[in-house]
């Protein structure tokens, strides 16, 4: 469904990222690994169009969207949820949602699907966004994203902030969203809980694709489990 | 010891190069454009008056980002105190001025020091800055007793030779605005004007780099509004009346503010290049006030919507791409101190 | 005393609509219109130009309304994308120089071509009696006028999807962009609705006496004050503080004098400033 070939970008004409070729398929949880300024981020943020690329193209379904404007690509079938979340802090929870679903009104149907997926956001429905907390947060991010129908789903580093029962929690309903067919990309610094929930990753190293692999080939692979998963 | 030394003068006579041509062409500019025109030498001078305000408010706005609308003021503080005191007290002219210098340095530096405090961004600077104005021009206005309200005053201490013959005033303003130059070229080269960059080019930075911003700040700002009430005082002195319409904003400030940032803000001749562009604007469209503002108007867009940085900042691009090479500035140590 | 309250609360209503149309273009992209107040005038002298010709007023008006839209419109494809390009400091300072700019173009030009220009609409009828004042039918005109506007926006900006739209891109501009909104469409949008606000602030204004065609930087810097008191970026606290201020400027033009006025209501922007920059409503 979505292919990056050959993409470079970053920030001031400096390459964050460099010759990035990745895939994903249509029903597939993808995850790309790396440490703390391996350039997830960046690679991210110009798949969604925040962020112009510099080399390399994005195409959705045959669609090009090689820097397109970030709100084209939004209405294009792809939702991206940054780990900044990005809310509408004096905004209700639900107005958030409806938002979400811009510039179609909500569908009471997807909106009940979000909230069998996040009970807890059914009760906050009233609450000032800005005063939620991280988790909620998180979930109303997720839930917004998922307000549009999106084809693609693009999470970075969805656990940020979070408690490990909570993180649990998130990816447990990453998991049920795969399950209903959703495509995935998720970025993870905690490879365990990514590679848990994808079905390939790719391992991103200093801006350029170290490895890629089906998730339980790269679980066993000697280098990840010695630079990610703290193993000898 | 000699190659030093002689890489001293290379530096200090590149450095005030464009200082000496200015004065060339202001000693040079009276024989050959005014042709005795009383009307030309007035309009030189009130541009040579605009330009020394101009080079007081570069200071303070141009290099630490203080949008100071009170230029009047200061200059009103330094004219206003300059005629009180020379004509009430006892003391000589000289000193009636350095106190009213020293007294728009206070107010100036003191507004900044508010504004330091409060982390106030331009807009509000700006707007404080304004309220200081108006409040100063209200000032005016109500103590007639002191300041002669609308009517103005008239200063007995002010040589009539200066107030009548426009061209002696246009000399003594040459003389300020070169001398106005120096100082701010002086201040450009040593670590001052390092800070000042660093400050408007990234103030954070700046900071985690150990630049106090506050105290350059509030030291541009006493600095620039010592320039601007020396320029009042002055004025004052030269031509032998003031009122509160020779100093208010809609007359001074707004004015200031466009012809800087059309020259080019922080740069040195900015302001003098604005005033000179402005002076020839008014003569040349003497008959419609209207007609001026729009083409000030049309001037500013022009210039910001071509390129933002000012005449001489165009200038300069403009230049280092015909010529081909980039003109490397001189690398500026932060001096010892 | 009444009286003069009830005077202050008709101006203030106008003022909180130039507050608003004001604000509303600082909380989208960080702009203070400098030529806000020249937008006034020139929907004033077109209304009055239209008049003159014969046209019915309520048409005039609209024509006014529509080219004060207009023209906002023009400058924010002109002037405005330069500056949104820039951040922070940099565009605050290219937005103020640049609308200063345009002031001085647009104040200019209608000055000079139209140096008497002046609308006054002359609503007839007797005085209507308010809590036992009388009023002028033209200040009840401009105060129905200004609150029927006032009642639009709200209903725009709370239950119209594009207002919400419009809420979320100042609150979170990426997040904005993020669902599919397009923040420089918006900004466009809102600048023209300014224009149409300042339009509106003509006709009312001029209903209570003339608008001449020198009241360009007065209105600017009622629009200024009104949109630092109330805090800059909120609309409720723009109009808010449109209406107290109205009704301080009216009772200090009454009892102390107009001179005073303009200071002491700069003088409320300049304490808001140090002692609660966020104004009245803003966060």
């Amino acid at each position: 469904m979505l292919e990056v070939v050959g993409l470079a970008a970053g920030y001031l004409g400096e390459r964050v990222v460099d010759g990035i070729d990745v895939e994903v398929r249509s029903g597939e949880a993808v995850a790309i690994v790396g440490s703390n300024g391996a350039g997830k981020t960046t690679l991210f943020r110009a798949i969604a169009g925040l962020l112009s690329t510099m080399e390399g193209r994005v195409v959705l379904d045959g669609k090009e969207l090689t820097r397109r404007p970030a709100h084209r690509i939004s209405r294009a079938g792809v939702a991206y949820v940054p780990a900044e979340r990005h809310l509408f802090p004096a905004m209700t929870l639900k107005s958030n949602l409806v938002l979400g679903a811009y510039p179609r009104r909500p569908d009471p149907e997807t909106l009940e699907l979000v909230y069998d997926l996040f009970p807890r956001l059914k009760e906050r429905q009233r609450q000032q966004a800005g005063t939620l907390s991280g988790g909620e947060q998180q979930m109303v991010a997720v839930a917004r994203a998922l307000m549009a129908r999106p084809r693609l789903l693009m999470l970075d580093e969805p656990t940020t902030g979070l408690s490990p029962a909570i993180a649990q929690l998130a990816f447990e309903a990453f998991e049920e969203l795969k399950k209903q067919g959703m495509t995935l990309l998720i970025a993870e610094q905690q490879v365990p809980l990514a590679l848990s929930v994808a079905d390939r990753g790719y391992v991103l190293e200093n801006g350029r694709i170290r490895l890629e692999g089906a998730s339980d080939e790269l679980e066993r692979n000697p280098e990840v489990r010695r630079a990610y998963l703290g193993v000898a | 010891m000699g190659g030093a030394s002689r890489r001293g003068a290379r530096l200090a006579g590149r450095a005030l190069l464009p200082i000496v041509a200015v004065a060339v062409i202001l000693v040079a500019l009276p024989p050959l454009w005014f042709g005795d025109s009383p009307y030309t030498t007035s309009l030189a001078v009130r541009a040579l008056v605009f330009a020394s305000y101009g080079i007081g408010f570069n200071l303070i706005f141009g290099c630490t980002n203080q949008l100071f609308l009170c230029v009047g003021a200061l200059a009103g503080i330094g004219g206003y105190s300059t005629a009180i005191l020379a004509d009430r007290s006892s003391l000589p002219i000289a000193a009636a001025i350095a106190v009213a210098v020293a007294g728009a340095a206070l107010i100036g530096g003191l507004l900044s020091w508010i504004a330091v405090r409060r982390s106030l961004g331009i807009i509000f600077t700006g707007i404080v800055t304004l309220v200081f104005s108006l409040a100063f021009a209200n000032f005016l206005l109500g103590q007639r007793d002191l300041t002669g309200s609308e009517t103005g005053l008239v200063l007995t201490a002010a040589p009539a030779s200066l107030a009548d013959d426009r061209i002696r005033a246009y000399y003594l303003f040459a003389g300020v605005v070169v001398g106005l130059l120096i100082v701010f070229r002086a201040l450009q080269l040593t670590h001052v004007g390092w800070a000042f960059r660093g400050l408007r080019d990234d103030e954070i930075a700046a900071e985690l780099a150990g630049v106090d911003v506050a105290r350059y700040r509030i030291y541009a700002a006493t600095v620039g509004s010592a320039m601007i009430g020396l320029t009042g005082a002055l004025y004052a002195y030269s031509s032998g009346f003031i009122s509160p319409a020779t100093y208010s904003f809609d007359l001074v400030d707004v004015r200031v503010l466009v012809l800087v940032a059309f020259g080019g803000l922080g740069t040195l001749l900015g302001p003098v290049i604005g005033a000179g562009v402005f002076a020839v604007v008014d003569e040349r469209l003497t008959a419609s006030l209207e007609l001026r503002e729009v083409l000030y108007g049309v001037f500013v867009i022009a210039i910001f919507l071509g390129f933002r940085r000012g005449v001489v900042h165009a200038f300069v691009a403009l230049f280092d791409r015909l010529v081909g090479s980039r003109r490397s500035e001189p690398a500026r140590e932060p001096s010892r101190q | 005393m009444r009286a003069v309250v009830l005077d202050g609360i008709v101006l203030g209503l106008a003022f909180g609509l130039l507050g608003v149309g004001m604000t509303l273009v600082y909380g989208l992209g960080g702009v203070l219109n400098l030529a806000y107040g020249q937008i006034v005038v020139l929907a004033a002298i077109v209304i009055s130009l239209l008049m003159e010709d014969g046209a019915a007023t309520v048409l005039a008006a609209l024509v006014g309304v529509l080219a004060a839209a207009g023209v906002a419109v023009l400058l924010d494809l002109t002037l405005m994308r330069p500056v949104y390009r820039q951040h922070g400091e940099e565009r605050t300072l290219m937005g103020l120089l640049l609308t200063l700019g345009a002031a001085f173009v647009i104040g200019g030009l209608l000055t000079w071509r139209y140096p008497t220009g002046a609308l006054y609409i002359n609503v007839s009828g007797e005085p209507i009696s308010i809590l036992g004042v009388p009023m002028a039918v033209g200040s009840i005109w401009a105060s129905v006028i200004a609150l029927a506007v006032a009642a639009l926006l709200l209903l725009f900006f709370g239950a119209t999807t594009f207002g919400r739209g419009v809420r979320s891109v100042i609150q979170d501009e990426t997040g904005a962009r993020l669902v599919g909104i397009n923040p420089s469409f918006v900004r466009t949008v809102i600048f023209a609705l300014s224009g149409a606000l300042a339009g509106v602030v003509a006709i009312t204004q001029s209903m209570s006496g003339p608008l001449t065609v020198n009241a360009g930087f007065e209105l600017t810097t009622f629009a200024l004050i009104v949109t630092v008191v109330g805090g800059l970026g909120s609309v409720a606290g723009a109009f808010l503080a449109g209406v107290l201020l109205g009704v301080v400027n009216s009772l200090s033009a009454h009892y102390i004098g107009q001179y005073i006025t303009t200071v002491i209501l700069l003088g409320a922007a300049a304490l808001t400033i140090l002692v609660r920059p966020r104004g009245l409503l803003g966060r």
